[in-house]
C-alpha cells in the first residue's frame, strides 16, 4: 500500500478566521500539492486565483447522528482524492464552525488511505473568551480549544497588545496547545503541514516560495536512541517548538521508529521503512534557540546494548 | 359537475366542535358538500343528482389522518431492509413481531438468511439493540453464514456489525480497518466514525436506484396503512434536489396514490453551516411554481438547532447527561438566528427541529428577539420533536405564540432507556411534555418523523393519552393528554401546524373529502386499546382506497 496521505484539520468556531488561514496557506504553500476540502464552498470565500495551486472541493458533512448524515460525502471526497494521479501530497480540511474536531479527526484520520497530521484550531482574539462563556456554545468552543494541537490566535490586530496578552494567558488555562499569533491568518505552512512541506512525495523539485517567519532545526543522532529518555525530552520541550518529526533507531530493539509531535500530541510508533535518521523541529518563533534541546537530545543517543 | 356521493356511517367524528358528530357526509368533485344526517342533507339531495354509498354503515369516519413530519426518502432507504426489532413494527408488506432476546434474534436472523437462499444479495438488517438482543458479534453472524455478507444495523444507526463475508465484501484494505479505533474486527463492530467506513460501501447498495424506488413504493404503502391522507415532508431535500424531485414526483404524483404531501424545504442546504441567508431566501422562492396536485410547497421553511434524539446528541441544559457527554448543534446558534431572522422578515412559517431543552431554549430566545424586532401574529413558529423541555418553556411557547409538533413516541421507546442510561428518571419520564401543552392551550400535533417512530397516527395518539413505556409502565401520567386533544393532534391541529386547516383536518362543508375509515370508535374503546383499532382504509378526495387484505 502506498503511503497514507496526511490531513491537516482546521477547526474553530464561526467567524474565527478559518477561511483567512486557508487562503493564506494556499498562497504561502507552493511546494506541496494540496487538496482543500471545505464544508460549504458557496459560503467560504477562497480566493479564486489561489485555486489553481490546489484543488478545492466542497463537501457535505452534517453534524449529529447517522440518520442526519446519510449521504455525507466527506469519506467519498477523501477516497476520490486518493484516486487522483498523482494523489495530493496533503489535505487541508476546513471543518464547519459547529463541528467537534475530535470527532472529525477520528473520521478522517482513520479513513482508509489517510492519516491525521495536525488539528489547528482558530481562535478569534476579540471574541473567543466571551464565546467560551456563552449560554449556547460554551461547551463547543471550549472543547474545540481542548482538542487543538496548535491554536492560531486571529484578529489580534483588532485588539490592544494588553488584551492580546490577556487572551493568550486565558488560552493557556483553556488548552494545553501552544498558541501561535496569526493576525492575518499567517500560519506558517511548515506548522500546518510539517517538515514535509517543501518536499513532494514524488520527489520532484519544488519552486522557491515565500514563507512567514518560522525557525527549523534538524538533529541527527550519533547513535540509536533511548526511547524513554526521548519521551521525557519531548514531553518537556519548549512549548514554542510546535512540531517534531523524523525517524530514529530504538536503542533497545535496534528497529526504526517514527517520531511525530504536533503541539502536545506525541506519538512514537513502529516505522514501516527506514529513512534518514534525524528529527526535524519547527517553531513559529523565528528567534527560537535550539541549543538546549540539541544538548538534551544528544543525551538520549546511546550506543546499542 | 359530478354526481354527489353520500357516505353514511355508524358514526362520523367531524373534529369540528360546532357539529362534532354526524351520520352522513355528501361529497362532490373531491370536496365535502355537507355533513350531517340524511335528513339534514335533504336540501342538497333534493336538487342534485346523488347516490347513497352505505359501505361504511358499520364503520366510523374520521377526517383523514395527518402526519405533519415524516421523511419518505429516509424511509425508502430503510424499508428495503428486513427489520428485527425489539418493538413490533407493522409495515405494509410484513408485520415484524417484537424480538426481545438474544436467542430469538439469532433464530430470526437465520430464518431471514435462509429466505435469501438462491440470491447473492447482501443482507442488511435494521433494528438491533443490545439492551434486548445481547451480544450479536462476528462469530454469531459467521455461524449464520460464512458466505453471505451480513450487516446488522443498530436501531439508533450508530453501529454496524458484520460477519467475515461482510468485512471482506466492504473491499477496504485490512490494514486500514485494523488500525481504526472505532472498528473492532475481532467482534465485527463498526461504530461511529468506523461505521462511516462501512456505510460508504453499503450506501451503494441501499441507494441503488431500483432498490430506492422499491423502498419509496413501500413508504407509499406504509403511509396509506397508517390511515394518512396528508403528510408533511419536513426537510427537503434529504440528498439532492434534482434526483429526489424526479423520483418523488414520479412515484407519488399518480392516480393510485391516496395522499398528498406538503413539502417544507430546508432553510440551508444540507451539510451547510454558514450560508448567506439572503441566498437561501432566493433559493426557496425558486421552489414556487413546481406544485402539482399531490406535491406542493407552502410558505414554510425548516431550521435546526440541536442533534438527534435517538443518537443522544440533543443539547441539554444543566445538569446534562449522566455520562457527561455533550450534544451537538446542527447549526451555529448565531447562524440559526440569522437565518431565522431572514425568513421571519419574509413572513415565513418557521419549523425548528429541537430535541433537547437547550435546543428549545435557543429557538425560544431567538423567537423572542424576532418578536421584539418585528412583531407577528399567527406566525406558527413550530417547535418540532420536543424531546426534552421544561415547564417554564411551555409557558414561554404559549407567551410567544409558538406551536409544537411532537414526537411523543420517544417516551414509549426511549423513556426507560434514557431514565436508566442517559438523563435520569425526572427528565426522561417527562419527555414529550404534551400534557403541559394541552393545559397551556398550545396547539400541538403528533408526528412520527418516520422512521424515528412507526407511521401510525393511532399509535402516536395511544402514547400521548397513556404514556405507556416499553416495559408497560406508565411514565409521568401528569403529561398524558385527553383523548380529544390526541385525536385533534393527528387531524385538525396537525392541519393547523401545516397551515392547511382551511382545506383538511376536519369534516365540514367546503373541505377536501379526505376520510380515515375505522372499524371501531376511538371514543368507545379503552384508551389502552386505541392503537389496536383496525383501519379499513381511507377516502382521498372522495375516492375510497381500502387497505388490501
Amino acid at each position: 500500500m502506498s503511503e497514507r496521505i496526511p490531513i491537516t484539520l482546521l477547526s474553530g468556531y464561526l467567524g474565527s478566521g478559518k477561511t483567512t488561514i486557508v487562503n493564506h496557506l494556499l498562497r504561502a504553500e507552493k511546494n506541496l500539492r494540496l487538496a482543500v476540502l471545505v464544508n460549504d464552498f458557496g459560503a467560504v470565500n477562497i480566493d479564486a486565483d489561489l485555486i489553481e495551486n490546489s484543488d478545492a472541493t466542497s463537501v457535505e458533512l452534517t453534524n449529529g447522528c447517522v440518520c442526519c448524515s446519510i449521504g455525507d460525502d466527506l469519506g467519498a471526497a477523501l477516497s476520490a482524492q486518493r484516486e487522483r494521479t498523482p494523489p495530493p501530497d496533503a489535505i487541508l480540511l476546513e471543518a464547519s464552525g459547529v463541528s467537534e474536531p475530535a470527532r472529525i479527526a477520528r473520521l478522517v484520520g482513520h479513513w482508509p488511505g489517510f492519516t491525521l497530521d495536525a488539528i489547528i484550531v482558530a481562535a478569534d482574539g476579540e471574541t473567543v473568551r466571551q464565546r467560551a462563556g456563552d449560554k449556547f456554545v460554551s461547551h463547543l468552543v471550549q472543547s474545540q480549544l481542548r482538542c487543538a494541537d496548535i491554536i492560531a490566535l486571529t484578529k489580534t490586530d483588532l485588539i490592544s497588545s494588553q488584551a492580546c496578552l490577556r487572551v493568550q494567558a486565558w488560552l493557556r488555562t483553556a488548552s494545553s496547545a501552544p498558541v501561535v499569533i496569526a493576525p492575518d491568518g499567517a500560519v506558517p505552512p511548515e506548522l500546518a503541514f510539517g517538515a514535509n512541506s517543501g518536499q513532494r512525495r514524488d520527489g520532484s523539485q519544488p519552486e522557491d516560495s515565500e514563507h512567514p517567519a518560522f525557525a527549523t532545526f534538524t538533529w541527527t543522532p550519533s547513535h540509536p536512541v533511548d526511547i524513554a529518555r526521548l519521551q521525557a525530552v519531548l514531553g518537556n520541550l519548549h512549548e514554542d517548538i510546535h512540531r517534531v518529526k523524523g525517524q530514529l533507531v530504538d536503542a533497545r530493539t535496534g528497529t526504526p521508529v517514527l517520531v511525530q509531535k504536533v503541539g502536545q500530541r506525541c506519538a512514537i510508533t513502529h516505522a514501516s521503512k527506514a529513512e534518514q535518521f534525524c528529527l526535524v523541529m519547527i517553531s513559529a518563533d523565528e528567534q527560537m534557540d535550539f541549543k538546549q534541546v540539541a544538548a538534551d537530545l544528544d543525551a538520549c543517543a546511546v550506543a546499542s546494548r | 359537475m359530478a354526481e354527489i356521493t353520500v357516505f353514511t356511517a355508524k358514526k362520523i367524528h367531524t373534529m369540528n366542535p360546532s357539529l362534532p358528530h354526524a351520520s352522513a357526509v355528501a361529497v362532490r368533485d373531491g370536496r365535502i358538500i355537507e355533513v350531517g344526517s340524511l335528513e339534514t342533507l335533504k336540501p342538497w339531495l333534493d336538487q342534485h343528482a346523488h347516490h347513497i354509498d352505505n359501505r361504511f354503515a358499520d364503520h366510523v369516519i374520521m377526517p383523514g389522518f395527518i402526519d405533519p413530519h415524516l421523511h419518505p426518502t429516509l424511509g425508502a432507504i430503510l424499508l428495503t431492509c428486513p427489520f428485527i426489532t425489539a418493538m413490533e413494527w407493522r409495515l405494509p408488506d410484513r408485520i415484524c413481531p417484537a424480538v426481545t432476546s438474544h436467542e430469538a434474534y439469532v433464530a430470526r436472523l437465520a430464518e431471514i438468511e435462509a429466505e435469501f437462499a438462491g440470491t447473492d444479495d447482501i443482507l442488511v438488517t435494521w433494528g438491533f439493540h443490545r439492551i434486548w438482543h445481547g451480544d450479536v458479534n462476528r462469530a454469531v453472524l459467521n455461524a449464520i453464514s460464512t458466505t453471505r455478507p451480513i450487516f446488522v444495523w443498530q436501531r439508533s444507526f450508530h453501529e454496524i456489525i458484520a460477519n467475515d463475508a461482510g468485512i471482506e465484501w466492504l473491499g477496504v484494505a485490512r490494514a486500514d480497518l485494523e488500525r481504526h479505533p472505532q472498528i473492532d474486527l475481532s467482534t465485527g463492530r463498526f461504530f461511529e466514525t468506523g461505521m462511516a467506513v462501512a456505510a460508504q460501501s453499503l450506501n451503494k447498495v441501499l441507494m441503488e436506484p431500483t432498490r430506492f424506488r422499491r423502498g419509496l413504493e413501500l413508504v407509499k404503502q406504509a403511509v396509506h396503512l397508517g390511515g394518512h391522507t396528508t403528510i408533511g415532508e419536513l426537510a427537503y431535500p434529504l440528498l439532492d434536489d434534482a434526483r429526489e424531485w424526479a423520483l418523488l414526483s414520479d412515484t407519488l404524483e399518480r392516480d393510485d396514490v391516496p395522499f398528498r404531501m406538503k413539502i417544507t424545504p430546508r432553510a440551508l442546504g444540507r451539510g451547510k453551516f454558514e450560508g448567506d441567508a439572503s441566498e437561501d431566501v432566493e433559493r426557496i422562492k425558486g421552489f414556487k411554481g413546481r406544485d402539482s396536485h399531490r406535491l406542493f410547497f407552502g410558505n414554510s421553511v425548516k431550521l435546526f438547532t440541536d442533534g438527534g434524539f435517538f443518537a443522544e446528541l440533543m443539547q441539554m441544559m444543566d445538569p446534562g447527561f449522566i455520562d457527561g457527554h455533550h450534544g451537538e448543534w446542527l447549526m451555529a446558534p448565531e447562524q440559526f438566528e440569522k437565518h431565522a431572522r431572514a425568513f421571519w422578515l419574509e413572513g415565513k412559517q418557521i419549523h425548528v427541529h429541537c430535541t433537547g431543552d437547550m435546543g428549545v431554549e435557543l429557538a425560544l430566545d431567538t423567537l423572542e428577539k424576532l418578536q421584539a424586532e418585528k412583531p407577528r401574529f399567527n406566525h406558527r413558529f413550530t417547535i418540532e420533536h420536543f424531546g426534552v423541555s421544561n415547564p417554564e418553556q411551555v409557558r414561554r411557547i404559549a407567551d410567544l405564540g409558538a406551536i409544537v409538533s411532537a414526537n411523543v413516541y420517544y417516551l414509549h421507546e426511549l423513556g426507560e432507556a434514557y431514565w436508566q442510561k442517559s438523563i435520569g428518571f425526572e427528565r426522561a419520564s417527562q419527555m414529550a411534555r404534551v400534557g403541559s401543552l394541552e393545559r397551556a392551550g398550545v396547539t400541538f400535533a403528533l408526528h412520527s418523523d418516520f422512521t424515528m417512530a412507526p407511521a401510525l397516527p393511532l399509535n402516536s395518539a395511544w402514547v400521548a393519552v397513556n404514556r405507556i413505556a416499553e416495559s408497560g409502565a406508565v411514565l409521568c401520567a401528569e403529561e398524558c393528554v385527553s383523548l380529544d386533544a390526541a385525536m385533534r393532534a393527528i387531524t385538525i391541529d396537525a392541519a393547523y401546524v401545516l397551515a392547511m386547516e382551511n382545506e383538511i383536518g376536519s369534516i365540514r362543508a367546503g373541505k377536501k373529502a379526505d376520510f380515515t375509515i375505522l372499524e371501531q370508535d376511538p371514543w368507545d374503546v379503552p384508551l389502552e386499546k386505541l392503537r389496536d383499532i383496525p383501519i379499513w382504509g381511507t377516502v382521498f378526495e372522495g375516492t375510497p382506497f381500502p387497505h388490501s387484505k
